[in-house]
């Protein structure tokens, strides 16, 4: 008797948090930390978007400004692990932020600070697709230009 | 109610090796509380400004933990309500303290915009902990058998959350081998933006010619997550423990995402070890083994 008691504790007790769990996810769009759906890679076949950092402090930066593939990155790829800086942060900073404030600018050079402070960067957004033919094609499009004492961003970007 | 039973098998007697498994199951989530927290703690100095609010921070702005080593005084909280937690002092809040702390470390560490997992088994273990204690904390047999059917149930659930997000997400073509591809272009971005530079391994290179190699991968990883609900059952968990983790070796020799955590709490819970313990270990006999037990029951 005592043991169909507890088990109807168990229950009652997995059961609201089942509750709970469908009512925070259903409504904070499918994420309220620990609960989850696990939506990871449910978007299969999507384009995307990432990030790297290029060192191009020995580029003329004026002739930088273009959209290039992974032969064509000027300088030298910055290992971000090394800064303690995780690319996904970078990459999602980029492809969520659609105005760029002050604020949104000095965010990005904060992630950066330890390398701007020795090199010039230049921030690139990768666009990722399937082409035609069914092979993935990767674009590299310059997004920001960060050395110690400037900040510029591309002339398509929306600044404020 | 025969579904309960089985997972929280309340019928079965207490033995010395579950006692001895759940206080070493238990020492295991603490630790990555303990890691997570600290690695959390300082980079969430580094951050300037909230991009994508999560959970909580849709509610409060969480900007005050980027400055004055705010992030670190809350490392330094959720480790001592954690560690409390684990050594039964204020038991029945402790552990659920550390959980509202974490999940403020959590959004804020990751109002960038990335939606990490990697962290949310460890919450819902910690989740857990806490209900467990909070519950049936005066009795340790009784929140022993909740907090590892709680897990059991929440962990089946999630894996096979996983794949129907994908099967909605993209429907029955989701295993398609180009749709692996894109991702390896993915991933290879990533690496070379994280370490500087890219180079694919062998499986990477062959799933590159062989699209079906993709597909049989893929296809794979689907049906592992979709039968992830046997983990419900104990006769089926060993099975299904072993198919996730293979499959995620698979993620990570495809796409060069290391689960690792995930990796070790299916090699913890998804396997007999409180059995196997009570079968092949003597506690009269093996003085360390007695040492470690009664040290774990005094905080139990």
């Amino acid at each position: 008797m005592e043991r169909r008691e507890q088990l109807k504790e168990y229950q009652k007790v997995t059961l609201i948090t089942l509750v709970i769990y469908g009512l925070l996810v259903a409504t904070h769009l499918g994420e309220f930390w620990p609960f989850s759906i696990y939506p990871m890679f449910s978007q299969a076949g999507n384009p995307w978007k990432r990030a790297i950092v290029q060192d191009v402090t020995q580029e003329n930066i004026d002739s930088l400004w273009k959209t290039t593939d992974k032969n064509g990155l000027p300088g030298k790829t910055v290992a971000l692990n090394e800064l303690n800086v995780n690319t996904n942060d970078i990459a999602n900073y980029l492809s969520k932020t659609e105005v760029w404030t002050p604020k949104k600018q000095s965010g990005v050079r904060k992630l950066l600070q330890k390398k701007i402070n020795e090199s010039n960067l230049l921030v690139y957004q990768a666009r990722g697709s399937l082409s035609e033919n069914d092979k993935p094609k990767v674009d590299f499009i310059p997004y920001l230009y960060l050395s110690s004492d400037t900040t510029l961003l591309n002339k398509d970007l929306k600044v404020k | 109610m025969n579904f309960w039973k089985n997972l929280f098998k309340t019928e079965k007697g207490p033995t010395k090796g579950e006692a001895l498994f759940f206080k070493l199951f238990e020492l295991f989530v603490v630790i990555f509380v303990l890691k997570y927290a600290w690695q959390w703690g300082p980079y969430i100095q580094q951050i300037g400004e909230v991009v994508l609010p999560l959970g909580i921070a849709q509610y409060i702005d969480v900007s005050f933990m980027f400055e004055h080593n705010i992030s670190l005084f809350s490392a330094a909280l959720i480790s001592l309500f954690t560690i409390m937690g684990f050594l039964r002092i204020f038991p029945k809040y402790s552990y659920l303290i550390a959980l509202g702390l974490f999940h403020l470390h959590y959004v804020s560490r990751f109002s960038l915009g990335e939606i990490s997992h990697g962290s949310n088994f460890i919450g819902m273990s910690l989740l857990a902990l806490g209900l467990g204690l909070f519950f049936f904390g005066d009795k340790p047999v009784q929140y022993r058998r909740f907090i590892m059917g709680f897990i059991f149930f929440f962990f089946g659930l999630g894996y096979t959350s996983a794949a129907v997000s994908k099967l909605i997400g993209t429907g029955l073509i989701w295993p398609s081998g180009e749709h692996l591809w894109l991702w390896i272009a993915e991933r290879s971005v990533d690496v070379a933006s994280a370490k500087g530079q890219f180079t694919p391994n062998m499986i990477q290179e062959w799933i590159m010619d062989y699209r079906f190699l993709g597909t049989l991968s893929l296809i794979f990883g689907l049906l592992a997550e979709f039968f992830g609900f046997l983990f419900w059952f104990e006769k089926t968990r060993p099975y299904i423990a072993t198919a996730l983790i293979m499959m995620h070796f698979g993620v990570y020799l495809t796409m060069s995402i290391m689960f690792d955590v995930y990796i070790y709490e299916l090699l913890i819970i998804g396997y007999p070890w409180a059995k196997l313990i009570d079968r092949y270990l003597n506690f009269e006999e093996n003085p360390f083994l007695r040492k470690t037990y009664r040290w774990s029951m005094k905080i139990s």
